[in-house]
Order: C-alpha cells, then structure tokens, then sequence
C-alpha cells in the first residue's frame, strides 16, 4: 500500500540531528498476506508465557449507514453473540477458562477484537476469531438484547454522566458538516431502536471478510508458527468484495462556530474547542502532533500552566489531536485536536477563551524552544512505547498500522519522527491551523435547579 | 465498546453464560495447550543506608523503567478534623520544593518521559511514575526531591485548595463517587476508614502547615517503599538511589499507624442517595469480606469469579446478556490493611430497578446456597490464575501491585504464591466463603438515582430505605 507521501521531502527539507535523548526502540515483527487478503502480523515477545491478539476490520463510525447511527458498535457487540458453531456465551468461557480477558472496540476508522491470555490458550482464541469472520449467529433475540445493552453503555456513559462526553460527541457533530464524519457515533436511540437483523447480516457481509481485516499476534510466539495456525484457521475463509471507501473530505470551515448546551447533571462548566487537523498523511500532520502535546500533555503543557496556573481560570485542561478516541496517529480521515476545560462557576466563558487565545498566541509568535521541543517528544516517546509494552496493546497498534497503511513499520519510528519537528514548524502550523476560522467551541453550562426540575406527569 | 473501559482505564474483567447446562463446546474447537507457568518476578530486596525499604526488579530490554513510593498513613490516618486531607496533600506534594518551582518539577519528568501520579488511598499515599530508561537519572533526582523536600508552598496550596474545592463539586455529580462514598460510609460507620475523598470543610480549613506536619510524619524512609521495575542493572540501581536518596532521614518522633479491625454486624437497610434527573439507577451491595491475608481470601476470589467477576460469570450471564437490564454488571473483591470488602455493581435504567434488585439477590443467595458446577470452578481458577499472568506484562501494573503488597504488610513472593494457591482452591471451600460473605441478607446495598423511582423499588421487598447525603 502506500508509503508515507511526505518521506521523501522529509530528510531533505527537515533533517536535524536527532536529540541525545533519542532511544530508538523495534520489537522484532514479521508480517504476511494469505490468499484470501487477511494480513497476518507477528512480534515476538517472550518475556511472559502470554499473548496478546487483536483482529482490526476497516470499519468504523465513518461508514455506518445514514438512519442508523451507532450501529458500528452496535454491531461490534453481535460479535460477541455467537455463531452456528459456538453459540452465545462459548467464547466467553472459552477464552476466561484459559485464563484470558477479551473486549472490542469501535473507533472512527477501525473495529478491533482483541484478547489476552497465557500462551496456552492461543489455539483456541485463534479458532473463535476465525470462526466469527466466517458467519455470525444472526439472532433477532440476541439483537434485541446487546440492543437494550448498548442503550444502558449510552446512558451509563452519556445520559447519566454530567459533561456526558460533549467533547467526543457534540464537537464533531458542530465541526463537521458531513453525515460520517458529524453524526452521534454512539447512535441515536431512534435508529439504534430501528436496526433489524438484516442490517446486520449486510454489514457483515460488506465489512467483515479477510480482506478486509488485519490479525496481529503479539507475545511467547514464533512468527512461522503463527503464520501456519493463521493459515489452518482462517485461509480457507473466502475474500468478498467490500464497498469502495466514499469521499470523507469535508468542505472547508468559513467562520468559527459556537453553541452553548445546558447540562442538567453538571455542576461545574467546561467547554470544548475544536480545530480541523490537516490530512494524517501530511507532514503539518506530524507537527499537528506534537504541538497538540506541547499543548496539552500533563502539567508541564502550556495550557495547563497557563490556566490552571497562571491565569488560574480553569480546574483542568485535557485533549490532544484524536482525544479522546485514540493516540495522535491513530485515525484515517478528519478528526480535531480537542481542548476540554472544566472551569469555576465564578470565571466566565470569555475569562476562559482569552486566557487560551493568548496561549495559542504565544505559540504562534514564539514557539517552542528547543528544550521545550525535546522535552515533549521524550515524554511521546515514552508515552508511545508505554503504549506498545503489553502485548494486547502492541497488538492493537500494529493492526491499524497496517489496516490503514499496509505496514507496520511506522509503529516503531514515529518517535523518531516526532523529533525531527522544529520551532518554525510549530509556529507555521499554529499560525495555519490554530485559527479561530478553523475552529468551533461548545460550552457546557450547569442548568440551574429551576430547569432541572422534572414536573410531575413529564418525562426527564 | 464490549465492555467498559472506555476512556483510560480498563477494568479487568470481561463476560457472560448459561449457567445451568452450558451448550457443549464446538467439536473442532482445539484444546488448550500444555500449560506454560509465568515466572514469578526476581524480586531483589534491600534496605538504603536510611533504612528505606527497596525492591527492584530488574528486566532489562523494553526501554522503560516504573517507580513507585508508597508512604503509610493515607486517609484512614488523618485527622478527625481534617477528613481526606491526604488527597490535598497528594494534590500538593509535586507543587514545589526547597530548590524546585511546580512547574520546574512538572518540566524535568516530562522531559524524562514521565508524570508524577500521586494517589492518596485508606493506608498510604503512593507517588509512581514510567519514564525512559535513558533519563533515569533525572527522572530520580526529580523524584528524590519531591519526596524528601516537599515544601507546600502557600500560594501553590491555596490554588490546589481551591480546584480541589471545585473538583469534588464536579465529582459529586458522578453516581460512582456518590455511591462509594456512600457506601464507605455504611460499612465503616464512623472508623475513619469510611473516608473516601474530602469534604468542602476540610478543604476549606487544611492550611499549608497541616500539610507541612503530616508530611513530615509520613514522608520518612523507615515508613516507606520505594520499587523500581524496569531497564537497569539491580547493582547500579542500588548505587544510584543511596546516592539520591541517602539525604532522607527519618524524624524522632514515632510513625502514625492505623490499625483497626471491623466486624459485620451490619442491618439491611437501604441507603438511597438522591440524585435529581437520573436516567439510571446506580445499584452498590457491599458488604465487609476477607483480609488479603485470611485463609479465605482466595477462596471469596474465585466464588466471586463465579458470582459477577468476570464476563461469563452468573451475574452479568444473567442481568446482561439474558435481560438487558445493564451494560455494566460486576462483584470485586477488595482489601485495605485492615479491611476487606466485596462489591457488587450495576448501572440499570430507571423502569427495571426492582426487576434488578431481584436478580442480584438471587444470584447472591444462589452463590451462598448451592455449589458452583466443575467448570465454573475450573473457569474461575484460571481466570485468576491467569490475569495474575497477564498483569506481569506491565512494569507499572507490578510496580503498584508491589506497593500494595508492601502496604498491607505482605512479602514481594506474593506475586506467584496467590495464582499457586488459587488453582488449588477445592468446591468445598469456594461453598464455605460463599455461605460466609455473598448471602444477600448481609449485603448493604446503596443505591444512587431518582428518589421516587428507588423508594417505590425497594418497597416492593419491605426494606426500609434512609437517606444520605
């Protein structure tokens, strides 16, 4: 597939020697294709008798249909429901019985499946991943009852939550203009409530074939073993045809874009800003990165220091480019850089805004120094390889690595990369990206007591 | 999402059966393969020159190393006047030192790859953090200095102060933290172990000089453990951290200890706190349970295995994937120093509130009352035989187990020697700690949402309902 577009003009418009601090870290991995298009990528870890798997489809929020926002996951949590030959509740048994744990995922651009447990167990979790990539059991009983869980995981996280994720959710939804990229991805109950088992069985055939997936192994294995269990399990699975990836391009943002939401459960205000990010496959997009975290990350960040500190009118300040539904470099289409800020009821929306626009300000005119540049990229780079230390995790990386780029290296460079970003960079991408045109804000105001008194007769 | 984790933190546990007569497994479902027994960790420990106590492991390699201090006395230690002063003290602590500004601090980790997390728990408050294994040396001069000259300067408590104010405003607007405070405070009545966050009063009288003090009385290397896990050589490891540490003495005076033991002599009562606009209801039974230490301690585990700790466990076979009542259904098992706990939760929405309140007590009583099938024993065992495994893959994950081995007085051979004695736990003894801790008539149950909605459930079974705030 393709390689990185900006690579070339990287090394020789921006090649600076690299920090003393680098410490480049590569876990030894192998990858390969079979017949049906299932890509297979291994990487030996044998420092525990365990390992980690995670299965990767490339489908997301983005691509379910219009009229049924949410089902992505909805449909994530029937693959948990059996199939014709390993009805309801085996894999579950199967897996925790060999000591492991299992979950699923849905993001924007990916649905991964991922798994856990000693080594002694990896047969069995092979055969269950292969056997729910060949048929599902198509139950409308079953829909009907992950349908009433997936409502109860909306109200647990959104509806009875204060804040109830209005970053994740309603930012996108304001910034975007287009159905993938805008629409409630948790569902609305509506179309939650209108999907049919046929809607199921579609999807399944649209996105869950070989072809469509990345299997990663991660742990006490060796790749020619795994290789030969992946091809007795799952290479006699037949390719299909899926549908051609549609347009995700957004039109352009004209002017910024505000709304204002009443929280009936919040007691504290915060609010949430937005910018639309540059292409992931651009080199402004690596910058994007690292000033989202020269931004953001911890109490060393600026605008941790600037508000919560200096200013002292904010509680918290969290976000970052893809926050919160991924790391900086995990994504396929447009996403933002997130600011969330939760404030005191005493300081106002535009004490808040002002404190941040002269941060950014900064940023533009200033820039990082050089210190300031190594000290965040050494704290990405232990972040990222945080991220790839358990083998689950390493597992779950590489698969959208080579799901959205058809190879893993990256996973292993990108602190590299990360360094080699400069002052000027992040002052031309601040004064490109961080505009208040290119950018929307919601703030979330606590309802006072009189609005958030049910009448008596009437639904909350 | 499967199950919740969604943001940041994974909750171990996954789910789901039939727990009567369980569909045979598929005919060409491969066996498991011979079993591969994890290593336990070489736990190196010494003692510093100042007699701080040290464990080290050292996995050279993967190019991080995690740290962790766990200090005795946390909020079960504090003053009656100043309830969960140990949570603004965690809040305070990285905020300055004789020679480092809060911002000096938070500057010097980052550019060694790492956060200061600072936890104040019942029994101790634990300082950790993962950086790269190139900056270790930074990385402890920063953290010796924390630990051994934090200096609460006035202006950067006072701040803390105030966001800690507005910080538990904002928490109490989340049913989890109502309903473990609330429960906290059942089960421990007024012990100061019920002490789950600080209150606005405590808050607002702490002065930097009370947290001076009680620093002084808790930071101190003789009351102390220091782990290091990670990418370094135990020998050097040693060298370096006599010399950043060798200047932390200990005071005269003698250390506060905590000891309290409790008894359950607690009455069924309903403890409802009301939450206005809830859409669902936020069901806690919670009831006091083995020590860490107790020969049952193992046996409650697995018996809880088989009630709600994992996904294919009765309680969320039952309450999620039978009636979709919940998304989220467990029972852990957890232990303090002094005191062991057994919860069981589930967020459902507001219409099946009573309908969840019988199913739970059902499979409460059913656990006390009837013995688990062999293959709920044997899946149980290796669950937690091996997520113990599982865990070892993380150098954080052992370095915070380590400290809370070390804080509920218990040896580093712990990692290994639970998993062994967990796989020979026996039927008869998951039945005698199911009969002794899971009936439902010693349950406490609170529960969090819409106050009409809890007191017209809880009607329906007779329970008298109080309510706390």
């Amino acid at each position: 597939m393709k390689q990185w577009l900006y690579s070339s003009l990287w090394f020789v418009a921006l090649f600076v020697t690299l920090p003393a601090m680098s410490q480049l870290w590569i876990a030894p991995t192998a990858m390969k294709k079979l017949a049906n298009g299932l890509t297979v990528v291994v990487s030996e870890d044998h420092s525990a008798p365990t390992f980690g798997i995670a299965v990767s489809y490339g489908i997301g929020f983005r691509l379910e249909p219009e009229g049924r926002t949410g089902f992505a996951h909805l449909f994530e949590h029937m693959m948990f429901e059996g199939t014709p030959n390993a009805p309801k509740g085996i894999l579950d048994r199967v897996i925790e019985g060999g000591g492991g744990t299992n979950n699923g995922d849905t993001r924007y651009d990916f649905t991964e499946y991922i798994e856990t447990a000693p080594i002694s167990a990896l047969d069995p979790v092979l055969w269950l991943e292969a056997d729910r990539m060949k048929t599902l059991d198509f139950s409308a009983k079953n829909l009907e009852n992950q349908r009433s869980v997936v409502e109860e995981e909306v109200r647990l996280n959104v509806m009875n939550q204060p804040y109830g994720l209005f970053y994740a959710i309603d930012l996108p939804g304001k910034a975007y203009d287009t159905y993938p990229n805008a629409h409630n991805f948790y569902g609305d109950f509506k179309d939650l409530d209108a999907a049919k088992i046929a809607d199921v069985e579609k999807f399944y055939d649209q996105y869950y074939a070989p072809n469509n997936a990345v299997l990663a192994v991660v742990g006490d294995v060796h790749p020619d073993e795994v290789f030969a269990k992946v091809q007795e399990y799952f290479g006699a699975i037949p390719s299909r045809l899926t549908p051609p990836l549609p347009g995700l391009e957004e039109p352009p943002q004209q002017a910024e874009r505000r709304a204002t939401e009443k929280d009936k459960l919040a007691k504290v205000p915060a609010l949430a800003i937005g910018y639309r990010m540059p292409p992931r496959r651009s080199l402004d997009a690596l910058v994007g990165a690292v000033t989202g975290e020269l931004l953001h990350n911890g109490q060393a960040s600026r605008l941790y220091q600037v508000l919560v500190k200096d200013k002292q009118v904010a509680l918290s300040v969290d976000g970052g480019v893809n926050w919160p539904l991924g790391a900086s470099f995990e994504y396929n289409g447009p996403t933002l850089m997130t600011s969330f800020v939760v404030y005191p009821s005493n300081i106002t929306e535009s004490q808040v805004l002002a404190a941040y626009d002269i941060t950014i300000k900064d940023l533009e005119h200033k820039g990082p120094s050089r210190q300031d540049l190594d000290r965040v990229v050494s704290k990405m780079r232990s972040d990222w390889y945080g991220h790839l230390e358990s083998p689950i995790d390493r597992a779950s990386a590489l698969s959208h690595a080579v799901l959205f780029d058809g190879s893993f290296e990256r996973v292993y460079h990108i602190p590299d990369d990360l360094a080699k970003v400069t002052s000027a960079q992040v002052r031309a991408f601040a004064a490109k990206y961080l505009v208040r045109t290119n950018r929307t804000i919601i703030v979330r105001e606590p309802a006072p007591p009189d609005q958030a008194a049910t009448k008596p007769g009437e639904e909350p | 999402m499967k199950t919740p984790e969604l943001f940041g933190v994974a909750i171990l546990f996954v789910s789901f059966a039939l727990a009567k007569e369980k569909a045979p497994l598929p005919k060409d479902l491969p066996a498991y393969g011979p079993e591969k027994p994890s290593q336990a960790p070489a736990v190196k420990a010494t003692k510093l020159e100042n007699g701080l106590t040290v464990w080290l492991i050292s996995e050279p390699g993967f190019p991080k190393v995690s740290f962790a201090v766990a200090a005795r006395g946390g909020m079960a230690a504090d003053p009656a006047d100043r309830p969960g002063i140990s949570e603004l003290l965690s809040k305070a602590l990285d905020q300055g030192t004789k020679s480092r500004t809060a911002k000096q601090i938070a500057e010097e980790i980052q550019a060694a790859g790492g956060d200061i997390d600072i936890q104040a728990g019942k029994d101790a408050i634990v300082v950790s953090t993962s950086f790269l294994s190139s900056q270790t040396d930074g990385a402890l001069t920063v953290l010796a200095d924390v630990l051994e000259n934090a200096s609460f300067p006035d202006n950067e408590v006072a701040l803390a102060k105030r966001n800690l104010a507005d910080s538990l405003r904002q928490r109490e607007a989340e049913p989890s933290f109502l309903a473990a405070r609330a429960m906290a405070r059942v089960l421990f009545g007024d012990n100061p172990y019920h002490v789950t966050a600080p209150t606005q009063e405590s808050v607002e009288a702490a002065t930097s000089t009370d947290l001076r003090r009680i620093y002084g009385q808790r930071f101190r290397p003789d009351q102390a453990l220091l782990v290091v896990v990670g990418d370094f050589e135990n020998d050097k490891m040693t060298d370096l951290l006599n010399a950043k540490f060798a200047a932390w003495k200990a005071p005269a005076e003698a250390p506060v200890v905590v000891q309290a033991r409790f008894s359950n002599t607690l009455k069924p009562v309903v403890s409802l706190v009301p939450r206005p606009n809830s859409v669902q209801t936020t069901l806690w039974f919670g009831t006091l349970g083995p020590l860490r230490s107790d020969p049952d301690y193992e046996a409650a585990d697995v018996a809880n295995a088989i009630y709600g700790g994992t996904f294919s466990s009765r309680l969320v076979s039952n309450i999620r994937e039978d009636k979709g009542y919940t998304y989220a259904a467990f029972g852990l098992v957890h232990t303090y120093r002094a005191a062991g706990v057994l919860i069981t939760r589930a967020d459902v929405r507001n219409e099946v509130t009573p309908a969840s309140v019988n199913e739970m007590t059902y499979e409460l009583n059913r656990l006390a009352t009837t013995s688990p099938t062999e293959e709920e024993l044997a899946t149980a065992r290796r669950y937690l035989v091996g997520i113990e495994a599982i865990q070892l893959q993380s150098r954080a994950s052992v370095a915070g187990e380590l400290a809370n081995l070390w804080v509920l007085d218990l040896p580093p051979e712990e990692i290994g020697a639970y998993g062994q004695r967990v796989a020979r736990i026996t039927a008869a003894q998951v039945d005698t700690a199911a009969r002794k801790y899971f009936p439902a008539s010693r349950a406490r149950i609170v529960v969090v949402g819409e106050e009409k909605i809890v007191r017209d459930a809880f009607e329906l079974y007779g329970l008298p309902v109080e309510t706390l705030h």
